[in-house]
């Protein structure tokens, strides 16, 4: 276990240093160079140049890029000209509110998929299996800001049940109005559901498929027995690294919710940056949420080593089956 | 075809198998897997089921423990002691597996649950059939362990399957089915996955088990070997369909259906000068999909004729067919002559 | 409901065939025919091909205009003339439902390929390789996959010009990385098989082995991953254009049309946002139902690819 967890520390580490060399080479990707960049196109020459000087851009890269990651490290990320605050303290503020919406709608979906793909897989080819299946199809088949704006339509614009923008200011004016939460987290966690719900569905069936069911079963298991026992645990599993897994995308969800729901996350953060050509802030996000996901994927695979007896012991435990 | 009758035991047969048929319905077919079949194993006896892969036997093992899908459709009748299991509802299926009927299948590894504790498997058939407290099953798994010969077997309880090597992970399968001490035992394939001097232990342990524990075995194999010596009678399986049964020692010693012969005559042998080619059976084993008229061999038969193709032979015996003990076969046109031995210098026929 | 059920459908070791001899038969046809059995499949094959002839070939037979606008014509209703009605700038909406159909499938099939030619290259070598190079090579697919699709693609969107060549190119440099996972799975896997080892021993050159070993026999997994690629691109292009990093008018896509006729919900013009969002809807799920057939065809793995 301990040269498990070791070794996907070490991955870790390695591919958050990847990353950033990724996020340095965008920066560097910005036509006319960052500085002019970050300055804007009616920056003089002679302010560029000053500029390169005190940023050290005239060094050679290999060395820009040190200092730029032991900036970024010690928590320099740059400076919004656009924003006119440091990328950091805009980040402080716009991040937990996408973790807020993200974590609670994963943790919903999840709550909600493992349950439902387990109807599905013990109705296999029954009638319900077939309606479940096809209504998650569709859901999952559908473009996530018609979801949302379906959604608006229905039940904040004609049934006037739930408000159809979220809350803005504070973290804590988040909970202030609980009511304009509902719509944005029942987009993602619908379409999140969709996806988990086939998976566990699957999951469920290959591992009713194994040999060990069948010996449950001759020992007289019936299938109540059989599913909470034996099944569940290991169909289990892998769904903990799917959610590892699927942190990217869940993001990318998040990401069109909170342009819809006018929700200050980071993900309207980027999108506002982009139309204002924020660069320092559009390059904070990239580098945080990266960040982010590869700490959420190796949190999600310490969870499964310690779920599976088989990598806890193991000297080669590579987690995923 | 084969009469059913009541064989040696003090009371009948404990295992009582009367014109079994298993059909499995496909998508766009039927596989006949079993056809007919009728065997009797006695409390304390051991009976082996040999037949090459898709012969129907393990089709046969899961009927007899109450295992097979929905989609099988079975006709003829499975006697347990005096409870019958054919024809039967899933809820008395269920008591009957596991505590009337113990199955070991072949392979260890993947019959055990990775993520559970083997203590708790080994007792699960406990609490499920008696209502033990895991308490109480545990202790019973401990000496269930022990009897199966697994060292130090209180410490086993906590290890998970993939800490154990095959041979105990069989053993500990082996514990599993039989802790509610099963009338019936049937082993399907029960050494085909460990390595050689592992399945003399394992086998060895049958031995004794069945000495210390009295049920009937019914040992599932392709490989005659196996059963040599170790089963007091033999049935011989090909396409689904009885071919020659009888005790073990007369079948390999005298075998009269041509298939029994063939397969013997597979074998190699100590004696069989080098260079020589080997034999094997021409053709392959028939589609079960077809609805087979006639003797199912007659297409690989070298003694074959036209009313091979035409009739299923009937059980002839030379006790008269259906003895109890008896040897009995179904071929049109049996050995007679003393076989030469095995390989002359003839290329494979 | 029983618990045989569940078992049943999955045949496995309860079938009697199952370990037996079966007659030889060309795996190729096997799978085809496996196909061919799931009715879910090829219904979605059927769509597929449905709607690329509707998209291809209909504007050959439904002449509109879909370069002029005439703002005399704009919002119509469906009726003679225009059977979906037209758009806020006087498009023939059936019309441009052709066309955005044009543009959806070549930038989706487009990506897919960009993204499956580029993962099978990557991780056939890094598979193929092994080693401290796969190592190095998988973290670099962790690190890109790592940033969700549409921040990086925010992020381009402002350095690159959209166009649909772009678009391929883009969605396909962020797509490629799953079809490098599996691929790299599979070469490392295949790569201690006999037949590979007998031709690095005969000194096959490594791409050679690549290609004729190792990717050929992951033609199953690269399939349904292409499939599942394609699905995705389309939903990929459908919120890029949502968020106007689609490309211009007068080209047009199905997710453009419809986040186009979304702003104009309450004014309930439905004909501007249900023909193209069901198009979409549609042509996911086919491909996804594709995807799910091939993948049972093949027998693969079902929580991989």
């Amino acid at each position: 276990m301990i040269r498990f967890l070791v070794r996907r520390c070490s991955q870790a580490l390695v591919v958050l240093l990847l990353v950033s060399i990724i996020i340095f080479i965008l920066l560097h990707l910005l036509p006319g160079g960052p500085a002019r960049a970050i300055l804007g196109t009616h920056a003089t020459p002679t302010t560029i140049a000053a500029f390169n000087r005190e940023n050290g851009l005239d060094s050679p890269l290999p060395v820009q890029y040190w200092h730029w990651l032991t900036g970024v490290l010690s928590g320099n990320l740059g400076f919004s000209y656009v924003l006119n605050q440091p990328v950091s303290s805009v980040l402080a503020q716009r991040l937990p509110k996408t973790a807020f919406l993200a974590g609670i709608s994963v943790l919903l979906a999840v709550l909600i998929a493992v349950p439902v793909g387990l109807y599905q897989a013990v109705r296999r080819a029954r009638l319900d299996d077939y309606v479940v299946t096809t209504v998650t199809f569709v859901l999952y088949s559908t473009p996530a800001f018609w979801v949302a704006l379906l959604l608006i339509d229905v039940l904040a614009v004609r049934l006037h049940l739930f408000p159809a923008e979220a809350p803005q200011g504070a973290f804590s004016a988040l909970f202030g109005d609980p009511s304009a939460l509902v719509l944005p987290v029942a987009t993602i966690t619908l379409v999140t559901i969709a996806a988990y719900s086939r998976y566990v569905r699957s999951s469920v069936l290959d591992e009713l498929a194994q040999d060990y069911v069948r010996m449950a079963r001759s020992k007289g298991a019936g299938l109540r027995v059989v599913l909470l026992r034996h099944v569940l645990r290991n169909a289990l599993s892998p769904v903990v690294t799917l959610l590892g897994v699927s942190l990217p995308f869940i993001l990318s969800g998040t990401l069109i919710t909170e342009q819809v729901f006018n929700y200050p996350g980071v993900g309207l953060l980027i999108f506002n940056a982009a139309e204002q050509q924020d660069y320092p802030v559009m390059l904070g996000v990239v580098l945080v949420v990266g960040a982010a996901t590869v700490v959420g994927s190796l949190l999600a695979d310490i969870v499964y080593a310690i779920l599976d007896p088989r990598v806890r012991a193991s000297v080669n435990g590579e987690a995923g089956r | 075809m084969t009469a059913a009758i009541p064989a040696a035991g003090a009371s009948g047969p404990v295992l009582r198998v009367d014109g079994l048929d298993v059909d499995i319905r496909l998508r766009r077919s039927v596989v006949h897997a079993v056809r007919d079949v009728s065997l009797e194993v006695a409390a304390g006896e051991t009976v082996g089921i040999v037949g090459e892969s898709g012969c129907g036997k393990s089709t046969l093992g899961l009927a007899l423990a109450g295992l097979l899908p929905s989609s099988a459709v079975t006709r003829g009748s499975i006697r347990v002691g005096d409870r019958e299991v054919t024809g039967v509802g899933e809820r008395e299926l269920r008591a009957i597996r596991g505590a009337e009927v113990g199955i070991v299948f072949q392979d260890p590894m993947t019959s055990l649950n990775p993520t559970q504790r083997i203590g708790a498997q080994v007792g699960e058939a406990l609490r499920l059939h008696r209502g033990a407290s895991r308490e109480a099953a545990r202790a019973a798994a401990a000496d269930m362990l022990d009897l199966v010969g697994l060292p130090r077997p209180r410490e086993q309880l906590d290890r998970f399957p993939h800490e154990l090597s095959g041979g105990m992970r069989q053993r500990a399968v082996i514990a599993a089915a039989l802790i509610c001490e099963p009338k019936v035992l049937i082993a399907d394939e029960p050494t085909t996955a460990l390595d050689v001097t592992t399945q003399a232990q394992i086998l060895e342990l049958f031995d004794r088990l069945q000495q210390e524990l009295g049920m009937a075995t019914l040992l599932i194999t392709h490989d005659m070997g196996v059963v040599a010596g170790r089963a007091s009678r033999v049935f011989v399986m090909y396409a689904g369909r009885e071919a020659e049964t009888g005790p073990t020692a007369e079948v390999f010693g005298s075998a009269k259906h041509r298939y029994t012969a063939a397969l013997l005559d597979s074998i190699l042998r100590m004696e069989t000068p080098r260079h020589a080619a080997l034999y094997t059976i021409p053709g392959r084993p028939p589609d079960l999909t077809a609805d087979l008229a006639g003797c199912p061999f007659a297409p690989r038969c070298p003694a074959a004729s036209p009313i091979c193709g035409t009739t299923f032979p009937p059980a002839a015996g030379a006790d008269g067919p259906g003895a109890a003990g008896g040897h009995w076969w179904h071929c049109h046109h049996p050995v007679s002559e003393p076989r030469p031995a095995p390989h002359a210098t003839e290329p494979s026929r | 409901m029983s618990l045989e059920n569940m078992t049943a459908a999955l045949g496995g070791a309860d079938h009697p065939g199952a370990d037996g001899p079966v007659p030889a038969e060309a795996p190729g046809r096997v799978r085809l025919r496996a196909f061919a059995d799931n009715r879910l499949a090829v219904a979605g094959l059927a769509v597929v091909i449905a709607l690329t002839l509707f998209a291809f070939i209909g504007p050959l037979l439904y002449h509109t205009d879909q370069v002029h606008t005439r703002l005399a014509a704009e919002t119509l209703r469906p009726g003679p003339g225009h059977p979906l009605g037209t758009d806020n700038v006087g498009y023939d909406q059936l019309g441009r439902l052709m066309v955005g159909g044009q543009t959806t499938l070549e930038v989706a099939f487009g990506a897919a390929a960009v993204a499956v030619l580029l993962g099978v290259v990557w991780g056939a070598t890094a598979g193929y390789l092994g080693g401290f190079a796969d190592g190095l090579m998988m973290r670099v697919v962790d690190a890109l996959l790592a940033i969700p699709a549409l921040f990086l693609l925010i992020f381009l969107a402002t350095v690159f010009k959209p166009s649909v060549l772009m678009l391929i190119i883009v969605v396909g440099v962020t797509a490629w990385l799953v079809p490098a996972r599996l691929v790299r799975g599979e070469a490392l896997s295949l790569r201690n098989r006999e037949y590979v080892q007998a031709a690095r021993t005969m000194g096959v050159r490594p791409p050679t082995i690549i290609f004729r070993h190792i990717v050929t026999n992951s033609i199953g997994t690269i399939l349904v991953n292409a499939t599942f690629q394609v699905a995705d691109a389309i939903l990929l292009v459908a919120a890029l254009s949502f968020l106007g990093l689609g490309i211009s008018p007068p080209a047009t896509n199905w997710g453009a049309m419809l986040s186009d006729g979304l702003n104009y919900t309450y004014s309930g013009y439905w004909w501007l946002t249900y023909p193209p969002g069901i198009a979409i809807v549609l042509t996911v799920v086919a491909f996804n139902l594709i995807g799910d057939g091939l993948r049972d065809a093949f027998g693969l793995d079902t929580r991989r690819g």
